[in-house]
């Protein structure tokens, strides 16, 4: 009779059962459901050129800051000051590149970066402080960050009206022309992947033109047919790349990816929201890692908000709005426990895809009514909670 | 006799108005298995604590190898080769084997890039020492039974230096079985002969079966110590009771139930 040892009772798994118990498993099918159910009602148009920039666009927008509300959930704690803290850095930026800069020795014009930098500064310096509250209070970060989405939505607008008598700052120069850091921010990126689609449709629709002798509808359905090789009605190159938000993304989801799965910090961060108490008496320094993901949170924040000063030139107290929620329910329905300790970045990147995919269904097919991008959420999320909580029990044995 | 890795003098710790304890001596030789016992509130928490450095004490003195220290976070009673083990494990229920293992004390590269093939053969091999051969250290602790969770504490404290091993009731909330297999454990790490435990428990029967000495505590004071020569079975039950002659005990019982 064999010896039987109580690590023989852990059944070893195929590659199958394993791809099933990853966190993102869940977030992939939505992903993949979306995809193909947008592709269909929109009669492919979600994925032409512009289409495909446009989804981009917001993907990439919701992503960085689902990325910086994930790091902190892993760690625990909440932050619902993101959508403020977008509004608070927008203003900054906006009211500076108009107004100057006051110093010691009078109003000094301000460059695109310098308004990043001094801005940049001033959301850390909150995302530090809403921290270091928290941490120090032991109070719950809901409460405490929801005491800073009063604060920084008050303070946004009263800047906004004390400085430039309105609520916003509209018509800005476009500072991309000169500004070679306006232009990483607010600019094109990956032009040649839309090069080479223009190239490859040129060849692919060589020899079709519009001609007089044309109905209506023939025109509409060549333009369309040419939407999909990146060519415009005057058979023109049609989109010469993505949103620069687009590359920010990449470079913050990518950084996530790699300390949270790589490094010791990555350790550190799982081990703070799984059992904070056993992590500090291995001597995690718990709290500087809570703070640290309070300020990385305030930092995505900001460059959400300079893609979007220097895309549209303007800012307005209003931005950002319910942008905390929306971070918070990609992060849940991407795989991220709500009570901290567990969650893949690569699940984040799904839920951001299927939620800037559903957000912008609307200019895609128009029957639709924009409202049920809300049905569409809290039907997800409430799902996503439950599969979270089933693979939880699963690793912890059903406790 | 050989130099006793710890010794404790007169250790007294107080809590406001409150004495926890009063005057307690205590020395702890390396390859034996020191049983503390005492009842609820005898003071085995708070004498544990004071040896992890989370409490300052308020009188007397320890002793590390024969020389003074003084520790003032639990951090210098580890580097002084204290490693406690309490209860709660301090593990990470979600985390695998190798990140509770190395948990604040990872095997880094360049960029806080951790080695992880490294940590987690690491982890496989000082595991595998003390009794149990993990297959898989990537899966997560939560998947384990409790004694290969208490198994895998203190073999972390182990290969992170600890020459004393203090265990806190390592044997309570585990089924039969699973306190055996603890038990294992422990006689495993008394055979390497550089290491000593101090085995803290309720439980008369797991004390008598591993331990070579006998310190009993009640209302924070010693009331009895010695060998497992030294101590007849009878004398142990009665000092666990901290010091009522269980005789006492049975006349009080009949009289309740009157």
């Amino acid at each position: 009779m064999s010896e039987r040892s109580e690590a023989d009772r852990l059944q070893s798994e195929n590659w199958f059962q394993k791809m099933v118990r990853r966190p993102e498993i869940g977030a992939f099918l939505v992903m993949i459901v979306i995809i193909i159910a947008l592709a269909i009602a929109s009669e492919g148009k979600a994925f032409n050129a512009l289409g495909l920039k446009n989804n981009v666009a917001i993907i990439a927008q919701l992503g960085i800051i689902a990325t910086g509300a994930a790091l902190l959930m892993i760690a625990g704690e909440f932050d619902l000051s993101i959508g403020p803290m977008i509004a608070f850095a927008g203003m900054c930026m906006a009211i500076m590149m108009k107004w100057g800069l006051w110093t010691p020795v009078g109003v000094v014009e301000v460059t695109p970066f310098l308004a990043f930098t001094v801005t940049l500064v001033m959301t850390l310096a909150f995302g530090w402080l809403i921290g270091t509250i928290v941490v120090r209070s032991g109070l719950s970060s809901f409460i405490v960050t929801l005491a800073f989405w009063f604060f920084l939505r008050g303070l946004t607008e009263v800047c906004f009206r004390l400085i430039n008598q309105n609520t916003n700052v509209s018509g800005l120069p476009d500072f991309k022309q000169e500004s070679w850091f306006a232009e990483q921010m607010g600019g094109e990126v990956f032009g040649w992947f839309y090069d080479a689609w223009y190239w490859v449709g040129t060849k692919v629709t060589a020899g079709l033109e519009f001609t007089g002798d044309m109905t209506r509808e023939a025109k509409i359905d060549l333009i369309a047919y040419l939407g999909f090789f990146n060519i415009n009605r005057k058979m023109e190159q049609w989109v010469t790349g993505f949103d620069a938000r687009l590359l920010w993304f990449i470079i913050i989801a990518g950084a996530a990816w790699f300390v949270l799965s790589k490094t010791q910090l990555g350790s550190w961060i799982y081990a703070t929201g799984d059992n904070k108490d056993a992590a500090r008496a291995n001597g995690v320094p718990v709290n500087r890692v809570k703070v640290g993901l309070f300020m990385f949170s305030a930092f995505c924040a900001t460059i959400f908000a300079a893609c979007q000063v220097f895309d549209t030139n303007s800012s307005d107290a209003a931005k950002g709005m319910f942008k905390e929620l929306e971070a918070i329910a990609i992060a849940v329905v991407g795989g991220i426990l709500m009570t901290g300790g567990f969650g893949s970045i690569l699940g984040v990147v799904f839920g951001a895809i299927t939620f800037g995919l559903v957000a912008n269904a609307v200019f895609f097919i128009p029957w639709i009514d924009g409202a049920w991008f809300r049905v569409f959420v809290g039907t997800v999320l409430l799902a996503a909670v439950f599969a979270n909580e089933r693979i939880r029990k699963r690793i912890t044995g059903g406790i | 006799m050989a130099e006793p890795l710890i010794r404790i003098e007169k250790l007294v710790k107080k809590f406001g108005p409150f004495t926890a304890l009063n005057g307690v001596d205590l020395e702890v030789y390396p390859g034996e298995v020191h049983a503390l016992l005492g009842d609820n509130g005898a003071g085995k928490s708070t004498l544990i604590k004071v040896l992890s450095g989370v409490h300052d004490p308020s009188g007397g003195q320890i002793y590390v190898e024969g020389k003074a220290v003084k520790f003032r976070s639990p951090r210098d009673a580890a580097q002084a080769g204290i490693g406690t083990v309490y209860q709660d494990l301090a593990l990470n229920q979600l985390m695998s084997v190798t990140r509770n293992f190395f948990m604040g004390r990872e095997l880094k590269g360049p960029f806080g890039v951790l080695k992880m093939d490294q940590m987690n053969q690491i982890a496989h091999d000082e595991m595998k020492k003390i009794g149990i051969d993990f297959s898989d250290p990537t899966q997560a602790v939560g998947t384990m039974s409790g004694g290969q969770r208490q198994t895998l504490a203190i073999a972390r404290a182990i290969y992170f230096g600890a020459k004393v091993l203090i265990l806190d009731e390592p044997t309570s909330a585990l089924g039969q079985k699973q306190q055996m297999g603890v038990l294992k454990t422990m006689m495993k790490v008394r055979q390497r002969g550089d290491i000593a435990i101090i085995f803290i428990t309720h439980n008369e029967i797991h004390s008598k079966l591993v331990a070579d000495r006998f310190t009993f505590l009640s209302l924070g004071e010693v009331i009895g110590k010695g060998t497992k020569e030294d101590l007849a079975g009878d004398d142990i039950r009665r000092l666990m009771a901290g010091g009522a002659e269980l005789g006492d005990l049975a006349a009080e019982l009949a009289s309740v139930s009157g």
